[in-house]
């Protein structure tokens, strides 16, 4: 419940990106206030402003980074956005311990006219560091759709992608089983990997299906998608697919899914695997 | 004739953010969406006049530097909703993103020249220009709502700038994709 709350589900609109506007504005209207003070000396009380604006974007970064923390966990540990939330967040950490020393450092000269070599050191270097990790932030939405449409799901995502191997060599078609099935609950989705080949498995209705994981549109990570009836629906573009078929039901994406059957055999759940790939639905 | 539309498409792909394989508008309206409430804080805080009259002046320069900020968000912003087919549901919200930031940087501008003579030696900002700092947050925060819903419900620029790279490692997962 806390989690889905910082997760900002009942806002259907995720909680970090909109708390950090307020520390980005703000450092960056702290340096800009530095340099006023160095280009005009004689107007008063501009590093008295220029730090109340410090200060205020520390505040609001301590505030952001405990969602942002919440949506870090929430990232697929195999993700390839991953590594950039980690850079991101140590970014970050290192940008507000910058800003906490350059307070301190400020604090006895607020009323100066001019603002001191070091502080204003910290101050760009912060700004800089702070761009790179906005940038990764912003990388993290638009490049790698992290909390994209992810307010829509109800049940918790895959935490990692499971491997198999298809064996054994030899035969066409093989029954790969997937003991993690058993354990879904409705709505909830495994992502697995197949020799290379990776899928969704979703339970709906106290059936399982399988189909490709990547939306046919931008490519969209289905096993983070949510259910309606026997549709899947791409947390990204909002594209739908029957399950059953791997049929579009609804656009942006016009190329079906690729499905694979899944049976119950001597009590384990798997999926019966072609090994030549050409499994087109 | 050739050069104008070289760099109007060259003008084109700068405000939409190709450059830097981001787009733009949502890097620049960080500065407005954080200075303009911003703005409201300090001016609360001047009822107590903390700071002699550092929050008049602080709330001053925060709504200055968010509207130079504006300036750039809205050709980018236009540009990114252009892109937008018409019958989606994103357009009308985007349509109605555009219209309320319109307003919010109209009123902080009036925002603006109502506190230009009292800016150097007032403690206290006075009852209308907080007001209207109050209105423009208010409404800001409704419109970023928005902004932020073309995103994370509806997908806008997302995995655009991208999508090559998810298209290869959809294909290496074995994945159908349409063809390129």
């Amino acid at each position: 419940m806390l989690k889905d709350f910082l997760e900002g589900k009942p806002l259907r609109h995720p909680i970090h990106p909109m708390l950090v506007h307020f520390p980005i504005g703000l450092f960056v209207l702290s340096l800009l206030l530095d340099l006023a003070s160095l280009a005009f000396p004689s107007a008063p009380h501009l590093l008295r402003d220029s730090f109340y604006a410090m200060l205020a974007g520390i505040i609001f970064s301590l505030i952001a980074a405990v969602p942002g923390f919440v949506d870090y966990t929430d990232i697929r540990s195999d993700h390839p956005g991953k590594r950039t939330a980690t850079a991101h967040m140590t970014l970050n950490l290192i940008v507000v311990a910058l800003y906490g020393i350059n307070l301190g450092l400020r604090s006895s000269t607020i009323a100066d006219s001019k603002i001191s070599l070091v502080p204003l050191i910290l101050s760009l270097l912060g700004i800089a560091l702070l761009s790179v990790s906005g940038y990764l932030g912003g990388k993290l939405v638009y490049d790698e759709g992290i909390a994209v449409g992810r307010h829509k799901r109800r049940t918790p995502t895959p935490e990692n992608t499971l491997k198999f191997s298809a064996l054994p060599e030899g035969a066409e078609i093989v029954f790969v089983p997937v003991p993690d099935a058993g354990r879904l609950g409705e709505h909830e989705t495994l992502r697995v990997e197949i020799d290379g080949q990776i899928m969704t498995i979703a339970k709906i209705d106290n059936q399982f299906y399988a189909f490709q994981e990547f939306c046919t549109h931008r490519f969209g990570p289905l096993s983070e998608g949510c259910f309606d009836g026997f549709n899947v629906q791409c947390p990204w573009h909002n594209s739908r697919f029957d399950v059953r078929t791997g049929k579009v039901t609804q656009g942006p994406a016009k190329v079906d899914l690729k499905t694979f059957k899944v049976e119950i055999r001597q009590g384990k759940i798997g999926v019966l695997f072609a090994r030549n790939h050409d499994q087109k639905n | 004739m050739e050069d104008t539309v070289r760099v109007m498409k060259w003008l084109l792909d700068f405000l939409k953010g190709k450059w830097l394989k981001h787009p733009l508008h949502p890097i620049i309206v960080h500065v407005p969406m954080a200075t303009w409430p911003g703005a409201l804080i300090f001016d609360l805080l001047s009822q107590w006049q903390i700071g002699g009259n550092a929050m008049v002046r602080l709330s001053f320069y925060a709504i200055i530097f968010g509207l130079v900020a504006s300036l750039l968000a809205v050709p980018t912003g236009l540009l990114d909703w252009t892109g937008i087919k018409k019958e989606k549901q994103a357009w009308k919200i985007g349509l109605y993103h555009m219209s309320l930031n319109l307003i919010v940087a109209l009123l902080f501008a009036i925002n603006l020249g109502l506190r230009l003579h009292t800016v150097r030696e007032a403690t206290k900002v006075e009852g209308a220009p907080l007001l209207l700092s109050a209105i423009g947050t208010l409404l800001l925060v409704a419109s970023t709502y928005l902004g932020g819903m073309m995103v994370y419900e509806y997908g806008i620029s997302v995995a655009r700038m991208s999508k090559k790279k998810w298209r290869k490692i959809a294909e290496a997962g074995g994945a159908n994709v349409p063809p390129d």
